[in-house]
């Protein structure tokens, strides 16, 4: 059944090459000469205004045969500081979740966009992150310095 | 002017160069503004980004050229970076941290 995953990741790629929003990246895996359409690297950039701003986030994106089914596991490489970011890297979002709001519709760079508001718009409902949840609930002040050291440490 | 060269023996430099040679490149800025350029896939992407630099008014370099996430280096060319038909590069203004 991959044959559906596969004919749906290229038409992806395609209409990335085409328009993709400013300062993302989102490619295909290339190992050794051979593009590996089931994994791929993108790159989110901190929205400007946003105490991530000037960062540039990296992320993999791993996609199942049965994509667009089910959802691809969103992972920042190395992981993110951020309270709806698991220590393991693997992004908690409704719209990349296959039990909330993941649709076969939902396309790459709408997910690359989402994660990108995620990062200024954290969900206290719902962390992923211990750490980074406390640090935001209990001294802002904290948790911001921590995050422009993030974006600094992130910047291209 | 002179003697008119006969109608067999027109020279070739007029042909066309073939389809396949030439691509149309997209460069976006982060506003979205975006300007497309037809380049051959043999020539250096220095021309395109310094073209680009001149029609925005800019000094040479005012601009970071990124292709899916890599910066472009002016000896690459379309070809060596396996550049298709309107893919779009983004133009990202220079900054340093400090």
């Amino acid at each position: 059944m991959s044959g559906i995953a596969r004919g749906r990741l290229v038409e992806e790629r395609k209409q990335w090459r085409l328009d993709h929003p400013v300062g993302f990246y989102a490619r295909p895996e290339k190992l050794s000469g051979q593009t590996n359409l089931m994994k791929w690297e993108c790159g989110i950039p901190g929205k400007d205004n946003t105490l991530w701003a000037g960062g540039l986030y990296k992320l993999v994106l791993e996609f199942n045969d049965d994509y667009p089914s089910r959802p691809p596991k969103c992972r920042f490489t190395p992981p993110l500081f951020h309270p709806n970011v698991y220590p393991s890297g693997t992004v908690c979002l409704s719209i990349i979740d296959a039990d909330k709001a993941w649709r076969p519709s939902i396309t790459v760079k709408q997910i690359l966009l989402g994660i990108q508001d995620l990062l200024d718009n954290p969900n206290t409902k719902d962390p992923a992150n211990g750490e980074a949840y406390d640090l935001f609930m209990k001294s802002r002040v904290s948790y911001n310095n921590r995050v422009k050291q993030v974006a600094a440490e992130n910047a291209p | 002017m002179s003697e008119k060269a006969p109608e067999d023996s027109k020279p070739q430099v007029d042909a066309k160069p073939e389809p396949g040679d030439q691509i149309n490149i997209k460069v976006r800025d982060a506003e979205g503004n975006e300007v497309q350029f037809k380049i051959k896939k043999t020539t250096q992407l220095k021309k395109l980004m310094d073209a680009y630099c001149l029609r925005m008014g800019t000094a040479k370099g005012a601009y970071r050229f990124l292709f899916d996430g890599h910066r472009i280096n002016e000896e690459d060319t379309p070809e060596s970076l396996d550049m298709q038909e309107l893919d779009c590069v983004d133009a990202m203004v220079s900054q340093l941290g400090g």
